[in-house]
């Protein structure tokens, strides 16, 4: 009789360490039925394959994106150094796991760009591309195709700019500096577009984003 | 040509002549010359506030602006009869248009709404529209006051658990909404209530003609009855 305690009380020991093991497992692995549920609450306002949106505000394509980018700006928006009301509470409750997992999963979409102008006239988009592959030399502007790639793709922290709204793009370069970079004791990346974003007018900033905007 | 308040024409510069009061203090000789200043400055500013003003609609529009207004209220505001009807006050004329053609093509079921739209040819639903944009009229109010607050956190930021996404994303922080998107702000708590709680049975009915629709079906799907009823009446008190 006591044999056959023992037995039961080591078999639901090893029981009680499986389970743990498996829930601690769980944790750090994403359900598919969570994650697609999290992607399409980030479609509701990001579009249709995370093509961009046009909400109140041009909403941002995340389709092929850069996974890192994503990663970097949804950790700015949680801690404050990007700010968004909307996207810090949306944010903020995500798990370094299914951050990581979002991220990936908008990497691997590609529809076509969204288009539209959102009210931006532009220029016509020759002049973008020159701005794009040349810089403006004279107001030391770089050649936005140094960082962002020639077919503005992106590139780890580098943003992919491919297919984006271009009035987000419009608005954002307009705002750099009101929306990067906010906590001063803890610099990231955006600072290097800082100078940049400056140096841009507003009629080559429209030119530039009408171009990066119908690139596939 | 006798005075107008408004133009008579919906150019605002022609034919119009500022309206004078009878009876108005005689101006002393020597400010002739100022009164003359005033006076053209007076027509100027008349002007440029009868451009601002609602043009005044054409026979048939006004005939079926007035028609709208029997059940949508005098000023648009929105009006509680058997069903509540919404407001139409500040709409956002491609959300209007849209919401027109979906009754039409039954894409929004809504048998009166199908009834007297399917006989609006596609520029009197353009021009309905755009005359309800410009309207302006107070909140019919007669929300609970006590779920404003919960509502105006949800409308702001959303339920992130839930994964509701913040409303104020794409109908604005002011809940004015944008192009096919609505404006919220003063429509009204019981229709809020309707719209979102009967969503998938009113909106996009025809599957192989999907419409912005689709867009709120998953957000009206993951509030809880408290949810919908809180920011219902959050943007019901909006201005």
């Amino acid at each position: 009789m006591k044999i056959v305690k023992t037995q039961l009380l080591v078999g639901v020991a090893v029981l009680t360490i499986a389970l743990g093991m498996s829930c601690r497992i769980d944790a750090a692995v994403v359900s598919q039925q969570e994650l697609q549920a999290k992607m399409a609450y980030c479609k509701t306002c990001h579009g249709i394959d995370g093509r961009g949106f046009r909400g109140f505000y041009p909403i941002p394509r995340l389709a092929g994106q850069q996974v890192k980018y994503i990663e970097n700006q949804l950790h700015a928006f949680i801690e404050h150094r990007r700010t968004n009301n909307i996207m810090f509470n949306v944010a903020h409750v995500l798990t370094p796991e299914m951050l990581t997992a979002l991220a990936t999963n908008f990497h691997e979409l590609n529809p076509e760009p969204l288009g539209g102008m959102g009210g931006v006239s532009t220029n016509p988009a020759g002049e973008g591309k020159k701005i794009f592959e040349e810089g403006i030399p004279s107001a030391n502007v770089p050649p936005c195709a140094t960082c962002h790639g020639a077919e503005a793709k992106g590139n780890e922290d580098f943003p992919r700019l491919a297919g984006q709204l271009n009035d987000y793009i419009f608005a954002k370069l307009k705002n750099w500096s009101s929306e990067r970079g906010q906590v001063p004791g803890n610099p990231d990346n955006s600072a290097m577009m800082e100078p940049i974003a400056h140096g841009l007018t507003d009629a080559q900033i429209r030119a530039v984003a009408a171009y990066v905007s119908n690139l596939r | 040509m006798p005075c107008t308040e408004q133009p008579v024409n919906s150019t605002w510069f022609s034919h119009t002549v500022p309206c004078r009061k009878a009876g108005r203090r005689p101006i002393p000789k020597t400010g002739w010359l100022l009164a003359m200043h005033i006076s053209v400055v007076g027509v100027v500013l008349s002007g440029t506030g009868q451009a601002a003003a609602q043009a005044e609609p054409r026979s048939g529009l006004a005939a079926k602006i007035a028609y709208c207004k029997d059940c949508h209220g005098a000023s648009a505001q929105g009006y509680r009869g058997y069903f509540p009807i919404p407001r139409l006050a500040g709409q956002q004329p491609e959300y209007l248009e849209n919401q027109l053609h979906a009754f039409i093509e039954r894409r929004r079921a809504n048998s009166i709404m199908f009834s007297v739209a399917h006989v609006l040819n596609p520029a009197m639903v353009k021009e309905l529209a755009a005359y309800f944009r410009g309207l302006k009229a107070k909140p019919v109010g007669g929300a609970p006051s006590g779920q404003i607050a919960a509502g105006r956190k949800i409308f702001e930021n959303g339920v992130p658990e839930a994964n509701v996404a913040a409303c104020a994303a794409c109908h604005g922080p002011n809940a004015v909404g944008n192009g096919q998107i609505p404006r919220l702000a003063g429509q009204l708590y019981p229709y809020v209530v309707k719209e979102l709680t009967n969503w998938s049975k009113e909106r996009g009915q025809i599957p192989s003609k999907p419409d912005p629709s689709m867009i709120m079906e998953p957000v009206a799907h993951s509030l809880t009855r408290p949810q919908v009823d809180a920011v219902a009446a959050y943007v019901s008190s909006l201005d």
